[in-house]
This record gives structure tokens, C-alpha cells and sequence, in this order.
């Protein structure tokens, strides 16, 4: 019952989600993302040299498993289509670093990891979609394949430097969970140069972003 | 005849100048221009140039507006790079004086 809800809700918010904070910024751009929800938390510190590609550092600690990550991730924007009145973009980011864990059998053990995905957004001031893949290689702990999509609309539209509010629905897909669907409903508040993001998931698992870009 | 001769030559030369050279203030319309993220990086980008007194985005009309310094300009060409290379497109550069 409660996923058909979100189902209902999705179809309604189709119309209306808001976007995830891109990869790639402006050349010279420096953006800090932290991202917390039920399964993992992770810091991502990217430097774009151009508007086209970026690479930092990416740490994840994968809560279940008890598993860290300690990677260089890299992003590159292969495709964007500017419009009228919305962008598109097409990414394909990828971390290549060693994963760490001390959990049941593990006894401080370390493998290099390695992970490779397609992200792909559609924006205008009302609508946001996005959708996003990830395989992931931890060497002796493991690999798995996960995907994410998300919808929002902003209730309103403000002007640039205002408040801007987003309602956004972003259902996670791990097909090798016992329990492979996710979904959270959340709110965006973007403001200057911060972004923050605050839900919580159909299993009660909160879920807080922030983004801020330099 | 010599004052005569020195505003002809004046008046030859504003007459054959390039548009850009007088103007000002350049609005240039962009595409992809759709949140405040995109509007920050038009005021990185421009605020870091020499010639760059201040600049403003509009996005309900995705124009960005560009004032230079006293004495100072950007060709068309340029602008289109600046932007290009920021990741939007340029539909229109307006200028005035």
C-alpha cells in the first residue's frame, strides 16, 4: 500500500522534482558533496579544470557491510544539450581507489576497489529528472550493480540569489538487496552557493545532502 | 584647415569603428542558463576578465548582462568562447552604448 502511494505521489511529481547537484562544475569550480542516507555516507571533493570534465577525491563507508572507500573519482560530461528553457546532460563518472573492511570474516582487510557509471539529468526552473547506474568492483568484498532515478518540481520559481525550494521523490534500485527498492521522498533548499537536501525513505532511513561549490 | 582636418579624420574614424568598441554594456542571451548554479558560473567566469566591471543574470530571461570598464571591451568572438567553454550556448549578443 505505502509504495503504491509513492508510486501516486511519483506520478504527480513527474511534473514537478528538482535536480541532483552535477559532477562537472564551471573551469575552476571546486564543489564539496556530502551525501548520507540508509546505506552509506560519502564525501566527494571535485576540482574542474574545464567545464567538461572534473576529478577528486571520494571517500564512502558502506554501513551494512562496513566497508570504506578511498578513491579518485573522475567526471566527465559527455554530452550536454542547452535549450531554451532546460539543459540536459550526460555523464559517465567513474573511481578507481582501495576499499577497507574489519567485517566478519575480514580481519583489516584491503582490496582495490573500482567503480563506473552513466548519470543523466534533464532541468528546466520547474522540472527535474535524473537518472543514474553505478557498477561497483570492491575486489575480495564484493560487486554489485545499483541505479537511482529522481523527479522534482519547485513549487515555486524564485530569482537567482532567492530561496529556491525543490519537492523531489528519488527511488534507489539494489536488484541484489533483499529489499532491492528505496524510496525518499525529500526537500531541496538551494541558496548562493549551498545546497541541501533533507528526506527520509520508506524504511524510516534518513537522508541529508550538502553540496557547496567554490 | 587644420581643427577642419582633425574632425573629419575623427568623424572617419567613430564612423568606421567596430560596434563593440563604444559599447558599454553587452547583454548576451544564453541557452541552458536554468538555475543559480549556471548563474554563478557566467559571474566567475566574466568577474575574472580585466575588462569586466560587474555583470548580472536574469534567468526568467537567461540574459546575462555585461558592463565593462571605462575604455575597455570584449569582441563577440570572445564572448561566444567565454561561454562556450563554460558549458552554454550563446543565442544573441546585444550591445549598447
Amino acid at each position: 500500500m505505502f509504495r503504491f502511494l509513492m508510486l501516486s505521489v511519483l506520478g504527480l511529481c513527474v511534473f514537478a522534482l528538482p535536480g541532483q547537484a552535477r559532477p562537472v562544475s564551471y573551469p575552476g569550480g571546486v564543489t564539496v558533496m556530502t551525501m548520507n542516507n540508509g546505506d552509506r555516507n560519502s564525501l566527494h571533493i571535485h576540482y574542474s579544470p574545464t567545464a567538461f570534465y572534473s576529478v577528486g577525491y571520494l571517500a564512502e563507508y558502506w554501513r551494512e557491510s562496513e566497508t570504506t572507500l578511498q578513491m579518485v573519482q573522475v567526471n566527465n560530461l559527455l554530452k550536454r544539450w542547452n535549450n531554451k528553457d532546460s539543459q540536459a546532460n550526460l555523464y559517465l563518472k567513474s573511481g578507481i581507489g582501495a576499499a577497507y573492511s574489519d567485517y566478519g570474516d575480514f580481519d583489516h582487510d584491503s582490496d582495490m576497489a573500482a567503480f563506473t557509471g552513466i548519470a543523466a539529468d534533464w532541468e528546466s526552473r520547474r522540472f527535474f529528472v535524473s537518472y543514474s547506474n553505478r557498477y561497483n568492483d570492491f575486489g575480495e568484498f564484493g560487486d554489485f550493480y545499483m541505479q537511482s532515478g529522481r523527479v522534482g518540481i519547485a513549487p515555486y520559481i524564485g530569482d537567482y540569489g532567492d530561496l529556491h525550494t525543490w519537492l523531489m521523490l528519488e527511488i534507489d534500485h539494489n536488484p541484489e538487496s533483499s529489499d532491492p527498492l528505496t524510496y525518499t521522498p525529500m526537500v531541496r533548499f538551494f541558496k548562493d552557493v549551498h545546497l541541501v537536501e533533507a528526506g527520509m525513505s520508506d524504511r524510516g532511513e534518513v537522508l541529508f545532502n550538502y553540496v557547496v561549490r567554490f | 584647415m587644420k581643427k577642419l582636418s582633425i574632425f573629419l579624420v575623427l568623424g572617419v574614424l567613430v564612423l568606421s569603428s567596430p560596434a563593440w568598441a563604444l559599447s558599454k554594456q553587452v547583454d548576451v542571451k544564453i541557452n541552458g542558463l536554468v538555475c543559480d548554479f549556471c548563474a554563478q558560473a557566467m559571474e566567475k567566469v566574466f568577474g575574472k576578465q580585466d575588462e569586466v566591471a560587474d555583470i548580472s543574470v536574469d534567468l526568467d530571461t537567461k540574459i546575462v548582462t555585461i558592463n565593462m570598464k571605462d575604455g575597455q571591451n570584449m569582441d563577440d568572438d570572445f564572448i561566444t568562447k567565454l561561454i562556450t567553454d563554460s558549458g552554454y550556448n550563446v543565442e544573441e549578443i546585444m550591445r549598447h552604448e
